[in-house]
């Protein structure tokens, strides 16, 4: 899994792509949430339009950083999922704690 | 008579997109749905997930094998590793939204028309997955 980071009105923006499963991936993601948290950033978005597929051990991934940044006051929304994985969402009933956009401005305007 | 395909991977969870790909591949050619072909390789990567993991622990001298079986009815695909299996009757589905791991055989149940567990001949633990066709629509 490969990370792009960028800041758009002081909201992270994770752009992920490739597969997402945990192992070495989880320790990336946890590192790049944690320097986001120092730097005071608590709102990321993950944009999972070039992620091919997740496996259980990925969710874990995600779940692990909106329990992060939540507990920081802070929130972790997705965009942009695949209807492959948003199929995995549903069955796995994290659509229920995960927000999810297609458009990025309205991913944005959420956190307001 | 199914036509079979026999994979043999390292268990190193790079390897992970392997069978997905050879289902990606075959599938695409069978005339049915694409939502039942991702499903089924989003459970062949659960089991894959499982095998290396708690089956092989992760030592890549270890391999897990998938076996296809394509037919006009179904697809079945059953993954072999070298562990000593889980009590399948005793699996709950986990009640903590936030809990981090613990949904691989939720995947596989919701997204197989069957799931078996059990000891292969030869002893090693192995998960059958299958799928049954459902033709594509116009």
């Amino acid at each position: 899994m490969k990370i792009k980071e960028r800041k758009r009105d002081g909201i992270a923006i994770l752009e992920m792509s490739g597969k997402l499963m945990g192992g070495p991936d989880a320790d990336a993601f946890a590192e790049i949430l944690k320097t986001q948290i120092h730097e005071g950033v608590k709102n990321v978005i993950v944009n999972l339009e070039k992620v091919k597929w997740v496996n259980s051990t990925g969710l874990g991934i995600l779940i692990s950083g909106y329990s992060t940044l939540k507990k920081n006051g802070g929130e972790l929304k997705l965009l942009k999922v695949s209807s492959r994985i948003q199929n995995i969402f549903m069955v796995s009933k994290l659509y229920t704690v995960f927000e999810s956009f297609d458009d990025e401005d309205e991913a944005l305007k959420s956190f307001s | 008579m199914d036509s079979i395909i026999e994979l043999k991977i390292p268990s190193k969870m790079v390897y992970l997109g392997v069978p997905d790909a050879m289902l990606m591949e075959v599938g695409g050619d069978l005339s049915c749905q694409q939502k039942l072909i991702d499903e089924l390789g989003t459970s062949v990567i659960e089991a894959c997930t499982n095998a290396m993991e708690h089956g092989n622990k992760l030592a890549e001298d270890l391999f897990v094998e998938i076996h296809f079986a394509f037919s006009d009815e179904h697809i079945q695909v059953t993954v072999f590793d070298h562990g000593d299996g889980f009590d399948y009757n005793g699996w709950q589905p986990p009640e903590d939204l936030l809990r981090e791991r613990g949904r691989g055989i939720l995947i596989m149940k919701e997204f197989t028309d069957e799931l078996d567990f059990g000891i292969s001949d030869d002893g090693r633990f192995k998960v059958r997955l299958t799928k049954q066709i459902v033709p594509e629509e116009d």
